[in-house]
């Protein structure tokens, strides 16, 4: 119970390790030596949440209790995170509903009448009305919906407020109902650590123009990693942002943080230490990968995207954003830091079947990358875990399909990547055109589609790793698709090692980092 | 009372090990059968007592599982040998541990090894003519005298052995281990006994080629011997796993080579001509000078046998099970020497052409080599009595588990 | 999609003949501390495994012990007022002495009975592990600390079972009483139920240590069921388990004594009773009280094994 992550070597005893392909999985065999990354144990979520969150409300960090800050006849605005948090989506009731339900509950008792609840989407799809349900819990969702329950929207002239420009000149613009409130109560889910804390307003309320300073190729190959706030360049632009803000509108944040069990527990072998499984977990293992396998792939699709975490909470912090954050950051640090001594030549990373963009929908080519390159990549603090000019192996399948509703923009960026793959080329010659293209945002704002300029957001995700590796290898991915990317396939991990021998020798050192659950590297 | 593994008189076991080792998945699954089908069982036993003052207490500190004890639990030993045990015994002949009681010179909580060989002194009897020479492995009553029947400590009803909490040894068994070796290089101090003794065996002339096969424990210690005590020139060494040729270099084997064609790779490095029969395996006419087979099994020695030269010299170190052809032998003129354990006295053939010092006996010798020889790691895994079924089953696949010796820890009693 | 064979030897590669991967060298450090005392019990509790249980003791076990000694058995009577859980205890000298207590014991009070028998010997192997939670409804005791064996007994005596306890903790070795654990004594306390003393006498003769079965010749075995004893208010764990092994030892002296004088004896604290480490016997036939330190072994083991005043049938025709 509650045992600190560590680094395995793989020896003799070694048996086969788990490797997540998409919706998939399978267990391959490392060469010896090889060294995997393995996270803390799951910590034990709080029993008393409702208490906790009590608790929490009534004695918040640098700030007054919310009861006091709650009064007849003002403006409230309650935000909450969209539905890219948590992965996969957490077991009814969501913690979010519970807070949402203890805060309304406080403002109604302090005759709070003109209370807002907006979902910080940013550039992200809209969530539909049973989505929204899921989050905030029925009886919020019958109260305000569809009146005072929606999403924001980034594309809104009418809705929107420029609140100014930092010191580096970046515009400022959120969202006109909650610049103009009385208090901002921003419900948050902080899974990863780059979550949180001056990111929760200053990007998830805001518009293209205010994003376009921090979501480009330039400060996110600046960014190392996204995941350790002090040495991100995103960051201290979001930490400028929120200055702004906080100097305009009082935001009062409730942060929590989640324990790492991500799969129901008939799935426990999917999170228990390989060599400690029993004979049940051996079973469950063949059962399931075969009945996987043998599904179609629109059966496989549903099963996967219906997996329900129970995720215990292992924090809930309320108050002043800087000052609740480093508390949130330190939770998050006890139940996913694992310490790592040295980079590797390779590193493996495991792709699973979601990320925060295809939540009830498909995984598309340039979702992978981005969950790849992206956010498997940047999980780590001090340095990367594969050294400069070193290759990264994933597995994923890679396949060229797109959801037509939700990631119509996608379809139209991956033609253009026949063209170029190089970040900084798409982002001068071709962002604009996307960002401003009417259809697209039509889509936007009535349909539920992503922002027309998301996926070079996606793009741009990966673009400290495209500097920084030397090659990129999908396992078991789709040779064509691969190939558009800008990357190699190969059918095995062998054959996979052979290729990066072409840059690392005969006998590199390896690094597999065994997520999820989510592990967060601290490399020395 | 104390904690022991007792191996008890079961004809019923012995022989379901037997026929059952004797499959092909009986051989796979040696450790399983090691730890169920074998007649060993987990007791307590009522302390052996020293019959006089000439005898001390000991306490097992770390008792190794040698190959010997693993082919007597999978029943592949000889009958040969069943009149030269008591049973029930204690195995572990291995044995580093701390006397319990004084003797001159010897005060007690000292650290000592167990010479296990239970020869005419420590049977109370006067020296026996293999005595007298100072060729104690050879001793001829062993089964009589002050003790029951046995061949060494940890085959005898009397003295206990090894894998227990609590037995007794003969103040002429112990050798005093010096304080700066650490526990698990000095529990490989009897292995090494033995090691050093296969190499006195016979002379070795300056600049001789020597096969070495198996590089298990016996393996690897016999050529740590044969690079420090004798004049061998180039050593060849067939090792099975990746982790065994790395340790084979380390200790200086000119050349590690892999199980499957032998008796090619030697014929390169000997110039020798290479002769395919129809049946059996390859073999050289002309080939190397000396081997040693230290696997205890017929492969080993048959490969010993084909690879060579005539007039060529076999010592078989390890204990040896099932039968072979020994056409080689009479065809070629070879000599097939067998080493069994280790001698007290210098051994009658002095080949320490290297080394200007008069040789000694074996023990203090292998005692001398551990403290200067790279022997780090060789014992990775220990294993408390209450889990032997889990020691046995590691200890009878350590070739393939990247470990050369697994030894117990029995604790307090 | 690979195949089933592949999948199979993937999961067998690194893993043992029963399923179980060795841990890696640099995990050991992390490594869970193995219990030992993981053999589930709770399923020989259940409907089906208790049916076959009484069908295998009454009519296998019973009858096999009944035909190999000749058992009798006192104070069955001293029972009636037992209802609900007790913990029984009784002195150990013999594997002869659980199958002749569960034949001895009333069907009502054995259908509810669970042994305590010892981890490192009968829960070694899982095979003489499952045979013996089948037959006897056995549940694991650590003799060698004191781990969960103990509160194994505790969560039985909750769901109202009975337990069947050795206090000495091992059999003897020469047919004498060694001294008490407290492990039984604090479970009375603990849970507020009834220990009911036993004596056996004769299965050491029958089937001493070392013997895999009783000695030819149908040997007497005679087991003494005594009266119920609570722990009182004011009384301490070990002062209990003092009157625990007086009762036993008087029962065991009534033998040679008869009952009114054993229980003289037992008042005028003539019985010898063991006490720390030292084994005694209640009665001698000399009438002396013996002590471990006076007797040489084989004496202890002779005045053990005296065959009882009254034994063989009464001629009719004093010829």
């Amino acid at each position: 119970m509650g045992r600190p992550g560590f680094v395995l070597d793989v020896d003799e005893r070694t048996p086969p390790l788990l490797m997540h392909e998409g919706e998939g999985f399978r267990l391959e065999r490392l060469p010896l030596g090889s060294r995997v990354i393995y996270p803390p144990e799951s910590l034990p979520g709080i029993v008393d949440l409702e208490g906790a969150i009590q608790h929490a409300l009534m004695h918040p960090q640098g700030s007054d209790p919310l009861p006091q800050l709650l009064r007849r006849g003002m403006r409230l605005t309650i935000v909450f995170d969209d539905l890219s948090l948590p992965l996969p989506p957490m077991r009814t009731p969501d913690v979010r509903q519970r807070v949402i339900e203890q805060v309304l509950e406080l403002a109604a008792a302090a005759g709070v009448d003109d209370v807002e609840l907006i979902a910080a989407n940013s550039l992200h799809r809209r969530m539909t009305p049973a989505e929204l349900k899921r989050t905030v819990g029925e009886r919020v969702f019958r109260a305000f919906h569809p009146d005072h329950l929606r999403n924001h929207d980034a594309e809104d002239p009418t809705n929107l407020l420029h609140l100014g420009t930092t010191a580096h000149g970046e515009d400022v613009e959120i969202n006109r109902r909650a610049a103009e409130s009385d208090l901002i109560v921003y419900v948050n889910i902080t899974l990863t650590a780059m979550n949180g804390g001056s990111k929760s307003v200053s990007v998830g309320l805001a518009s293209y123009a205010s994003l376009r300073h921090h979501h480009n190729v330039h400060t996110l190959r600046h960014s190392r990693s996204f995941n350790d706030p002090p040495h991100s360049a995103m960051h201290h632009s979001y930490d400028r942002m929120a200055d702004v803000i906080g100097g305009q509108v009082p935001v009062f944040t409730i942060e929590t943080t989640l324990n790492n069990a991500p799969f129901p527990s008939a799935l426990r072998f999917l999170t228990r230490r390989e060599w400690e499984w029993n004979l049940t977990d051996q079973a469950s293992y063949l059962a399931v990968k075969r009945s996987n396998d043998l599904a179609s792939a629109k059966l496989r699709r549903q099963i996967w995207q219906a997996t329900e975490a129970p995720y215990g909470v292992t924090g809930v912090h309320a108050g002043a954003p800087s000052q609740v954050h480093p508390h949130t950051l330190a939770a998050l640090h006890r139940q996913q830091l694992t310490e790592v001594h040295g980079q590797a030549d390779v590193a493996i990373f495991g792709l699973p079947y979601i990320c925060p963009y295809n939540v009830n929908s498909i995984m598309n080519p340039i979702l992978v990358m981005s969950l790849g390159l992206g956010y498997f990549f940047n999980l780590y603090r001090g340095k990367p875990i594969v050294r400069q000019g070193g290759v990264a192996i994933f597995y994923h399948p890679m396949r060229p399909e797109f959801h037509p509703v939700h990631h119509p923009s996608y379809i139209d960026f991956y033609e253009l990547l026949a063209e170029t793959t190089d970040p900084v080329m798409l982002e001068t010659k071709y962002e604009k055109q996307f960002a401003t293209d009417p259809w697209y945002i039509h889509l936007y704002r009535t349909s539920y589609a992503y922002h027309g300029v998301h996926p070079f957001y996606m793009w741009y995700w990966g673009a400290h790793a495209m500097q920084h590796l030397n090659d990129v290898i999908f396992v078991g991915g789709h040779r064509p698709t691969t190939a558009r990317l800008g990357f190699r396939a190969a059918s095995t991990l062998a054959d996979a090692l052979e290729l990066a021998s072409d840059t690392v020798g005969r006998d590199p050192q390896i690094s597999y980092l065994h997520a999820p659950p989510l592990v967060l590297a601290d490399v020395r | 009372m104390s904690l022991a593994l007792q191996y008890h008189r079961s004809a019923g076991r012995y022989f379901a090990a037997r026929a059952l080792s004797g499959t092909r998945a009986g051989g796979r699954l040696a450790g399983a059968l090691a730890s169920n089908v074998a007649p060993l069982r987990l007791v307590e036993q009522t302390d052996p007592v020293p019959a006089d003052e000439r005898w001390v207490r000991i306490e097992p500190v770390l008792s190794g599982i040698c190959g010997s004890d693993l082919s007597l639990l999978t029943g592949r030993s000889s009958p040969y040998l069943g009149p030269l045990t008591s049973m029930p015994f204690v195995p572990g002949h291995e044995v580093l541990g701390r006397t319990l009681d004084e003797l001159p010179g010897l005060p007690q909580g000292s650290r000592v090894v167990i010479d296990p060989v239970l020869r005419c002194a420590v049977r109370g009897l006067p020296a026996c003519p293999a005595c007298l020479a100072g060729h104690t492995s050879r001793c001829d009553h062993i089964t009589g005298g002050a003790l029951a029947a046995g061949l060494q400590t940890g085959f005898c009803a009397d003295t206990g052995g090894g894998w227990s909490q609590r037995m007794i040894a003969h103040a002429s068994q112990l050798h005093l281990v010096p304080d700066s070796l650490p526990d698990e290089i000095a529990v490989l101090a009897e292995p090494l006994a033995c090691a050093v003794h296969a190499a006195r065996r016979v002379p070795i002339s300056p600049g001789a080629s020597v096969l070495v096969i198996g590089a298990g424990t016996v393996g690897l210690l016999t050529l740590l011997a044969l690079r420090k005590l004798t004049a061998a020139g180039e050593v060849c060494m067939i090792a099975k796993h990746a982790h065994q040729a790395e340790r084979a270099r380390q200790l200086g084997a000119t050349q590690v080579i892999s199980t499957e064609g032998t008796a090619r790779t030697l014929r390169r490095s000997t110039g020798a001509l290479l002769v395919e029969p129809e049946l059996g395996e390859d073999y050289l006419l002309g080939g190397m000078d000396l081997a040693f087979e230290c696997t205890g099994g017929a492969a080993g020695l048959n490969t010993a046998l084909r690879s060579l030269r005539a007039g060529g010299t076999v010592v078989a170190s390890g204990m040896p099970s099932g039968g072979v052809d020994l056409t080689p032998l009479w065809y070629r003129e070879l000599l097939l020497v067998g080493a069994y354990a280790s001698a007290v006295g210098a051994s009658a053939i002095d080949t320490s052409a290297i080394a200007d010092e008069p040789a000694q006996g074996d023990f203090p010798e292998a005692i001398a080599l551990a403290s200067a020889a790279p022997l780090d790691g060789y014992v990775d895994a220990t294993y408390p009595l209450e889990r032997w079924r889990a020691a046995l089953d590691h200890a009878a696949s350590a070739g393939r588990l990247g470990t050369i010796k697994v030894v117990f820890a029995p604790g307090r009693g | 999609m690979s195949s089933l064979r592949a999948e199979l030897r993937l999961l067998r590669h690194g893993r043992d003949w029963r399923g179980r991967a060795r841990v890696p060298r640099s995990a050991q450090r992390w490594e869970l501390p193995e219990n030992g005392d993981d053999f589930p019990t709770a399923w020989a509790r259940t409907a089906p495994a208790r049916a076959l249980r009484t069908a295998l003791q009454q009519g296998v076990l019973k009858p096999v012990v009944w035909s190999q000694t000749r058992p009798v058995v006192h104070g069955r009577e001293y029972l009636e007022g037992v209802r609900g859980p007790a913990i029984f205890i009784a002195n150990h000298s013999s594997h002869l002495d659980t199958p002749v207590l569960l034949g001895a014991l009333p069907r009502r009070i054995t259908e509810k009975l669970a042994v305590g028998a010892a981890a490192d010997y009968f829960f070694d192997s899982r095979a003489t592990a499952a045979a013996t939670t089948l037959l006897f409804n056995a549940f694991p005791v650590d003799r060698r600390g004191s781990r969960r064996g103990r509160s194994l007994a505790a969560e039985l005596v909750e769901d109202g079972w009975s337990v069947l306890l050795y206090p000495e903790g091992s059999r003897t070795v020469d047919g004498w009483l060694s001294a008490f654990k407290l492990g039984a004594a604090q479970l009375c306390a603990m849970k507020g139920v009834p220990a009911v003393p036993i004596a056996l006498r004769g299965t050491f003769a029958a089937m001493p240590r070392g013997r895999r079965w009783p000695y030819p010749g149908r040997p007497r075995v005679t087991v003494r069921i005594g009266r119920p004893l609570r722990i009182e208010a004011n009384e301490t764990v070990p002062e209990f388990r003092t009157r625990l092994v007086r009762a036993v030892a008087t029962l065991w002296a009534e033998d040679d004594l008869g009952w009114y004088r054993a229980l003289r004896a037992a008042a005028d604290d003539t019985l010898a009773l063991p006490t720390g480490s030292r084994r005694a016997l209640p009665t001698t036939a000399s009438g002396q009280p013996a002590h471990d330190h006076d007797m040489a072994p084989w004496r202890r083991v002779w005045e053990s094994t005296r065959p009882p005043a009254n034994d063989g049938p009464h001629p009719v025709w004093p010829d």
